[in-house]
């Protein structure tokens, strides 16, 4: 009781934070390190459905962000609707993707699923980069300069931070729905064991295809984000392998299959990842990275389990500390 | 406890450090430079950074044996006082979204008077639309892409060819050839399947239709390839004149080697400069492949000519020769900084107007180019580049034969002996 009620603070304490950041932070720099931490937090939380909650690793999700981040520049430059317009047709390509790669590739499990997924989303980079309608290697460009608000090309990042934070709430919130409905039992279940859960009755292939379809919706919402506020996308950002590993490092580092673990993992990973680059970028030292891979090594070493794991074993020590005293 | 404490105070002291803003020294004017300095593209990246390096030295103190390249002579921008210019050098790691972040970074937080990169042309993609949105001058380095500069923006110039200039310089080459007797019936061209290779390869292939240059094939390939034996098969089964090759490092020194393990030379082989330029190519494939040609509008030039000095304050800090892309960042930043003498200042908006009515004679740049002289857009209009070919351990320039050092060797010979 106690524990939910210490979860409930940090969340609530998590979402203030969130709301006033950027007036807090006015310079468009820390705005836009909040933008990208959102970002990463909504990837990594959409990803956190199938891969966290229902255990079904994939290392291909860039495929779904990759549809939705092209989907709105496809409607742009094909027809020169807005950009915001292709979200839609992004959901809907992604929703079908899962249901296509779904059906084979749920007979795998384990490793071999995560390979199915990787090498998918491979086939497709390398399919982008030879396709001209989807502009081939050099990709595709949005507006330059937007004719009118609906081509959401502002020039303040505010209006971005505020439209991502909107759908990183509702992802969060329809998770934290699942999370106690009868479908998340499943999913868990099969987590645990899918051949435990499918004697028991679990519709186990239909339970983890719908996890992937709503996992893929969300993904691809997230590439639409990213296209609308880059303006530009070409086959190695929206395809690429390190998109994908990104959702799984962020989810892993935070916590895979817990409401919040995403964030917390995109909350340390983003400002790390920035920082980092940021004082030691200039020199071209390579130092960036040395410390970026380090700190992963240390957290997957001593909290292998994600730092969400960490919350519930260090509040009630902290409570006793501050009785004690 | 206490260790820990003083542990923890010290650690929080080197953070502050390393992150407070340094002071802005009365009469400096900053430059923010985005380059790939890790990742894939790192060597470039670190190349044109120490390029760079050697042209703000030149800029920054007085160097009056440079002949007429602007700036020079002097000891900083003398129409502001002499002031220095500080270079802020940041690392976007060949992504474009941490191109764009930077970009904001470079203008709000260090609140640089100017911008120049971003090598990679996705990332200058992203980044020039922050320095439009925010006017702030933006120097396109070297990268490639056709509409980098068809957007309708008013901030961003280029002073470096671009693939159509390539491409048309390709095609002059070979009429020349033809007027000279020498046999060009097809062209092949090889390209790298990334934005580079495609755009270039697109550009080319355009031309040589314009020209009806018959194309006998067009092999895009992957970059990270390990073996190239096919696309080899299927280049000496068509057996085309004159081979190009739009490829970096690695995969143009792995065609190089099985071209020669096949048995397969063309007349010639063009190389697209990248991997061709690279400091490794040359001693990779100096005994196999004798002859092939590269663009460059670098050269180095006559002993104790400008370029040669030049040259030889880049040797001395990075022990190589400079090449090609380092040196269109180069010339890129002396024309920047020519921009920002002339406008007296360091407002953007005046260096923007500065910048449009660039007009350098050949003789004050250190690259081949007719001059710069931007249009509407902010493309040089007077870019163009040379034809270099391996004789020796060394690129000799070969072509147009007006600036030539050396006679150019046709058909190339292959393995040296």
């Amino acid at each position: 009781m106690r524990q939910t009620f210490g979860l409930r603070a940090i969340a609530l304490l998590l979402a203030a934070g969130l709301l006033l950041y950027p007036v807090v932070f006015t310079d468009p720099f820390y705005r836009d390190v909040g933008v990208t931490f959102l970002l990463a937090a909504i990837s990594a939380s959409a990803w956190n459905i199938v891969g966290g909650y229902a255990g079904q690793v994939s290392v291909g999700h860039s495929m779904f962000f990759g549809l939705g981040a092209y989907a709105p520049l496809l409607v742009y430059n094909l027809w020169g609707w807005p950009p915001i317009a292709g979200v839609p047709f992004g959901i809907a390509l992604a929703i079908s993707l899962a249901l296509v790669i779904g059906m084979p590739t749920f007979r795998l499990t384990g490793h071999y699923f995560s390979m199915a997924t990787l090498a998918v989303a491979e086939l497709i980079r390398i399919f982008a980069g030879t396709w001209g309608l989807v502009g081939a290697a050099i990709g595709l460009q949005g507006p330059a300069t937007g004719r009118a608000w609906w081509d959401l090309t502002f020039r303040s990042e505010l209006p971005y931070y505020y439209i991502f934070l909107g759908v990183l709430a509702l992802l969060l919130a329809t998770t934290a729905i699942i999370e106690n409905r009868r479908f998340g039992f499943y999913l868990r279940a099969i987590k645990a064991s899918e051949r435990a859960a499918r004697n028991l009755g679990v519709p186990a292939r239909r339970i983890k295809m719908m996890a992937l379809a709503l996992s893929a919706a969300f993904t691809s919402v997230a590439g639409s984000l990213y296209v609308v506020k880059t303006g530009f996308i070409d086959p190695d950002s929206g395809f690429g392998i390190l998109v994908s590993v990104q959702m799984v490092i962020v989810a892993a580092l935070g916590g895979a299959g817990t409401l919040l673990g995403p964030l917390v993992g995109a909350l340390i990973l983003v400002p790390l990842q920035t920082a980092t680059n940021t004082w030691f970028g200039g020199s071209g030292s390579g130092l960036t990275y040395i410390l970026y891979g380090g700190i992963i090594v240390l957290i997957a070493r001593f909290e292998p389990g994600g730092l969400s794991e960490l919350w519930p074993r260090l509040l009630p020590r902290l409570w006793k500390r501050a009785h004690a005293a | 406890m206490k260790r820990s404490s003083l542990l923890f105070a010290a650690l929080c002291l080197t953070a502050v450090a390393i992150s407070a803003p340094t002071a802005r020294a009365a009469g400096t004017v900053k430059i923010g430079v985005l380059m790939p300095l890790t990742g894939n593209a790192a060597a470039a990246g670190q190349a044109a950074k120490a390029a760079i390096e050697v042209a703000t030295d030149i800029v920054n103190n007085a160097h009056p044996e440079l002949g007429n390249l602007p700036l020079a002579a002097t000891a900083g921008l003398p129409n502001l006082g002499g002031a220095k210019i500080d270079v802020v050098f940041v690392d976007h790691q060949g992504n474009p979204s941490t191109a764009q972040q930077l970009a904001t970074q470079l203008i709000t937080q260090d609140k640089v008077n100017a911008l120049l990169g971003a090598y990679q042309s996705s990332c200058t993609f992203t980044a020039t639309p922050v320095a439009e949105r925010y006017g702030i001058p933006f120097m396109v380095g070297d990268s490639a892409a056709l509409n980098i500069t068809t957007r309708g923006f008013k901030y961003v110039f280029r002073a470096t060819p671009i693939a159509t200039d390539y491409a048309r310089t390709y095609m002059r080459f070979f009429a020349d050839m033809k007027k000279q007797g020498k046999k060009i019936d097809s062209i092949a061209i090889v390209n790298e399947n990334t934005d580079y290779g495609t755009s270039v390869g697109d550009a080319i292939e355009a031309e040589a239709k314009k020209d009806n240059m018959p194309v006998a094939i067009r092999i895009p390939y992957s970059a990270s390839s390990t073996d190239v034996s096919a696309q080899v098969l299927q280049l000496k089964e068509k057996n085309p004149d004159v081979v190009i090759f739009i490829s970096y490092t690695a995969d143009s020194i792995l065609y190089m080697k099985t071209m020669k393990s096949l048995d397969y030379k063309p007349q010639m082989i063009l190389g697209d400069d990248s991997g061709f330029s690279d400091p490794s190519f040359i001693p990779a494939i100096n005994d196999i492949a004798q002859g092939v040609m590269n663009r460059s509008a670098w050269a180095i030039g006559k002993p104790g000519s400008t370029t040669d000095e030049i040259n030889q304050m880049y040797k001395a800090k990075t022990g190589r020769d400079l090449d090609d892309t380092s040196a269109r960042n180069m010339q890129a930043f002396f024309a920047l900084a020519d921009a920002i003498n002339r406008a007296g200042s360091t407002d953007p908006e005046k260096i923007r107007t500065a910048l449009a009515a660039t007009d350098l004679k050949p003789d004050q740049l250190m690259m081949g180019y007719q001059g710069i002289k931007y249009d509407s857009t902010g493309q040089n209009i007077l870019a163009a580049t040379y034809l270099i070919q391996l004789q020796g351990k060394q690129y000799q320039l070969v072509w147009p034969e007006t600036a030539a050092t050396a006679a150019l060797q046709w058909p190339m010979r292959g393995a040296a002996q």
